[in-house]
């Protein structure tokens, strides 16, 4: 897979993890496609994907359908999958661990750090998948295999089954791309 | 925009331009000095005020790499003995916990069915402001009921129902202590009274559960007591863990005041009572004699079955120990209608022991207004400032819907800054005495808080506009519009905290480490950005917590930086201070017109036609029905921590407390599921068979059995008393805890 593909595709996964939001939301197909072209996937994981894209057209609809999935998953009361590393990986099950810092410790050690607003955790799936894009980009093919051997993947073995068990059709599908991509087919990609 | 341009675009930059940083910005890149520093951070410890509770104890956080890695008692503080408790080190564990709501909310879907998205708080400020603007236009000002649990930003909340002209604020307190401040009020002129635990000889409790319903210092003070070889009797209709500590009677439920009354009877009778401080220091004497001359030991034990020679044998023994003995005046006190009478009668039988102002007795709070009539004392008086003047606010078109401050009716006793929250449903349902269409609570979960839950979430239901700020996804969250994400209070200043005691005491809450979660706020800066879209920027005249605070303890003579290094200020060198320490004859003044203790309370005669305490005979529960009482447990806080995660892992659920006589009787066995029903409502529980309650009543510890599925760890988990009791408001406005029966079967 070449450099720039590889860089997408870690954005493309940061877009969806993240709180949903228009920029992204309006994207969708553009993603799905993405997906479609680079990814080996199933046809009916995309058949459901279209299908909510076509449920639900652009626009604020289609955002309050991603907020409907994204809370109860990701970020209040029930919480299906924290989607930070460190409840997975430390002892505790609490945001900010060990894990959280060394991901940190890996960030600076390639000068990058958490932008000024710190809007989110540097632990979250959507800023870990981000900053693969970034080193993607940046050609740091190294670090970035390190940086996923050592982190992301662990993470995604721990997160990626309870998101794709979840009865949230948009995210269970996207955890099931992202396993393919990243957990099954990375080698071959 | 074409295929995959936008991903391009947004890791390459558009246009062919390559930009700096790429990707949605989420990374930057990094001062490599900053980044070296950060990962040096030696362990470290900040001074602040816990808030697990609302005891407010002083702690020590210890901070490691930027986070706080454990709480502990401030080490220099003698009245907690460097210590907390369970749900104070539990504090780092609600500060990482996955589950604390990150960003404002708004529904989306139907009240109650959980359907959120998350906002920017200009938006939540927006939509606030926009709803609140309309029920103001439509229906007045006063439409408008804010609640929050007693705290130091109530400030800022409570400014904006007065901005926008609504008398209708409320505390917590008529679902808790309402009914002992009413009495302390009526009788000594304000609720500032304390109790010397410690020195103690012999302390009597009806119901206050020490060692359960936590209060860290008055836990070591009684230890104290206990371990000097003081006397404890607990009266409670069950074997708490305090009666485990002392000697157990088991009181029939909401007979205590006939107790009481028996004791006074007894005190007057035997001559046991300290008749030179009640001729110097009260007055209505005469009265209570005569109220007290039927209420026999023998009457007593028909009301309290207890019978008459312990009744009588208690009196003495605590007699004997005056005047250094105490009748615990209680904590979460609303039993019965005519609760504040108990605790009116707890303290006149006090008084007649002469324990006002001596060490092991009761005692004004010694702020710097008593302090300073004292040449020696001068020096200590230092009080604290406001940190910020607000211009007037627009006085109230409406009177209050609880009729609070109307002379001549109970409303003239219900303390101002309470109020009976339990109006706001009646008043929401009802349409009476004017509809209440906007409610924010803040800190306050009236779903579990306040009695009969399915009315309450009824009530909310009709409603304009719900909001609730909070640091979890609440049972009342769940049911509202906005719910605004406060950080935890290791993440932020609050207003200094008045502590004072046997001594004037202030202390800070200051942030340990920067909002875990980015987009939470403290709770003074979420009410004033509100207050200022809300064009109310005017009653928020300052421009941060520190300038706030610096305002406050410049009044004095403090600065900002001492507090943050030492935590909390106590003048140095002053002894604890009692008015009749040394002199039993000296002055001691009560805050009421006449200075003197109010056996005889004219207010009380004027607003409830009782000055003098009355007995009330409420009903026992017949054959096969149970009264219903609950408590607090040592591991959690009232409707708070039960989603702590290990808080949460100590004491997930809760059980019915049941006699053995009375279970075997139901074929009931330990550990079997049970309905509980109260009639109107039931529901499901797990009975612990035990010999340590009364056969007719049945317990469960509160807080419990939660509705909002967004708190997984409690939800559903056990038994919501509040569920079960109806929402009656008692004679001044108290809710009522312990006059409801229920019935039990097997599931
Ligand atoms: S009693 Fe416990 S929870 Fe309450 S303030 Fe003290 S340490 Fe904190």
């Amino acid at each position: 897979m070449v450099q720039e593909t590889r860089g997408e595709l870690y954005l493309s996964f940061a877009g969806i993890w993240q709180r949903p939001r228009r920029e992204i939301a309006d994207h969708l197909e553009e993603i799905i496609e993405l997906w479609s072209e680079e990814i080996e996937i199933p046809p009916e994981t995309v058949a459901v994907l279209s299908a909510f894209c076509q449920r639900y057209p652009a626009g604020e609809e289609r955002l309050n359908a991603l907020w409907a999935e994204y809370i109860p998953l990701f970020e209040t009361g029930a919480v299906e999958a924290p989607p930070y590393a460190s409840v997975y990986l430390d002892k505790g099950r609490q945001v900010l661990g060990a894990e959280t810092r060394a991901v940190q410790a890996f960030y600076a050690s390639t000068g990058y750090g958490m932008g000024n607003d710190k809007q989110e955790l540097s632990d979250h799936l959507a800023v870990e998948l981000e900053f693969l894009a970034l080193l993607a980009r940046d050609g740091e093919e190294t670090s970035g295999e390190t940086f996923r051997q050592k982190h992301l993947l662990p993470f995604l073995q721990a997160i990626l089954p309870r998101i794709k068990g979840s009865r949230r059709p948009v995210y269970a599908q996207a955890a099931e791309i992202l396993d393919n991509w990243q957990l099954k087919s990375y080698e071959r990609g | 925009m074409k295929r995959r341009d936008f991903l391009k675009g947004a890791l390459y930059g558009t246009g062919g331009t390559m930009i700096a940083l790429g990707g949605f910005g989420t990374l930057t890149k990094l001062d490599p000095k900053k980044a070296a520093a950060a990962e040096q951070d030696a362990l470290s410890t900040v001074f602040s005020t816990c808030e697990m509770c609302t005891s407010r104890c002083t702690v020590a956080l210890k901070v490691k790499n930027g986070k706080v890695v454990k709480a502990e008692g401030h080490p220099n503080d003698t009245s907690t003995g460097g210590s907390i408790c369970a749900r104070g080190n539990a504090a780092p564990s609600l500060l990482y916990d996955p589950e604390r709501i990150k960003k404002p909310m708004i529904r989306t879907g139907e009240r109650g069915d959980g359907k959120f998205k998350e906002v920017s708080w200009d938006e939540a400020y927006s939509y606030i402001t926009e709803k609140l603007k309309n029920v103001q236009k439509q229906y007045g000002g006063e439409a408008l009921a804010v609640t929050s649990r007693v705290n130091p930003n109530d400030i800022f909340f409570r400014s904006l129902a007065r901005a926008m002209g609504s008398p209708n604020m409320f505390s917590h307190e008529a679902t808790c202590p309402m009914t002992r401040t009413v009495a302390l009020e009526a009788t000594f002129g304000n609720p500032y009274i304390g109790a010397d635990y410690g020195n103690a000889k012999y302390i009597i409790t009806n119901g206050r559960n020490f060692f359960e319903g936590i209060h860290v210092p008055m836990v070591k003070g009684v230890m104290k007591s206990i371990s000097n070889g003081g006397k404890l009797v607990v009266l409670d209709p069950r074997f708490s863990v305090t009666a485990a500590k002392g000697e157990w009677v088991p009181i029939k439920g909401a007979t205590d005041l006939a107790f009481i009354m028996a004791m006074a009877n007894v005190m007057i009778s035997e001559n046991l009572y300290d008749k030179e401080f009640i001729a110097q220091y009260s007055v209505g004497f005469d009265k209570w004699v005569e109220a007290v001359k039927d209420k026999t030991p023998a009457w007593a034990e028909q009301e309290t079955g207890i019978p008459k020679d312990k009744i009588v044998q208690i009196t003495r023994d605590f007699a004997k120990a005056k005047p250094n003995c105490l009748l615990e005046y209680g904590w979460r006190t609303p039993w019965t209608g005519n609760d504040y009478q108990l605790r009116r009668a707890i303290m006149i039988v006090n008084m007649m022991m002469g324990n006002w102002e001596v060490p092991g007795g009761y005692f004004r709070k010694k702020g710097a207004a008593l302090l300073k009539p004292y040449p020696e004392l001068q020096q200590y008086a230092k009080s604290l400032g406001g940190g910020m003047v607000q211009p007037a606010f627009p006085k109230p078109v409406k009177g209050r819907i609880d009729g609070t401050g109307v002379k001549g009716t109970p409303g003239q006793v219900i303390p101002v800054p309470d109020g009976a929250v339990g109006q706001i449903p009646e008043s929401i349902l009802t349409g009476k005495p004017y509809p209440i269409k906007a409610w924010m609570v803040y800190r306050f979960n009236p779903v579990i808080s306040m009695p009969e839950s399915e009315r309450v979430i009824e009530a909310i239901k009709k409603l304009d506009l719900m909001v609730t700020c909070d640091v979890y996804m609440t049972d009342a969250a769940y049911y509202s519009d906005v719910v605004l994400p406060e950080c935890t209070y290791m993440e932020r200043y609050d207003p200094m905290i008045d502590n004072t005691g046997l001594t004037p005491k202030f202390q800070i809450r200051q942030p340990a480490v920067s909002v875990v979660y980015p987009d939470t706020k403290p709770a003074w800066q979420i009410f004033k950005e509100l207050g200022e879209k809300m064009g109310y920027g005017q009653y928020f005249p300052f421009k941060d917590m520190e300038e706030y605070l610096t305002k406050q303890l410049a009044a004095a003579g403090l600065t900002l930086a001492e507090m943050k290094e030492k935590g909390f200020w106590v003048p140095p060198g002053m002894k604890p201070f009692f008015m009749r320490g040394k002199d039993p004859k000296a002055p001691a003044p009560t805050a009421t017109a006449d200075q003197k203790i109010q056996i005889f309370s004219e207010e009380l005669e004027e607003a409830t036609k009782q000055g003098i305490p009355e007995y009330k005979h409420y009903p026992q529960p017949e054959n096969g029905k149970f009264r219903f009482i609950q408590g607090k447990v040592a591991v959690h806080t009232n409707a708070g921590t039960h989603n702590v995660p290990v808080l949460n892992e100590l004491m997930p659920t809760n059980t019915l407390w049941i006699n053995s006589v009375s279970a075997g009787k139901l074929g009931i066995k330990e550990g079997d599921s049970i309905i509980i029903s109260a009639g109107k409502y039931e529901h499901k529980g797990i009975a612990k068979v035990t010999e340590g309650i009364r056969p007719d009543s049945v317990f469960t510890y509160h807080g419990f059995g939660r509705i909002s599925p967004k708190m997984t760890r409690a939800y559903g988990k056990g038994i919501n008393d509040n569920k079960l009791i109806p929402n009656e408001l008692g004679e001044i406005g108290n809710v009522v805890s312990s006059t409801t029966f229920v019935t039990v079967r097997k599931a």
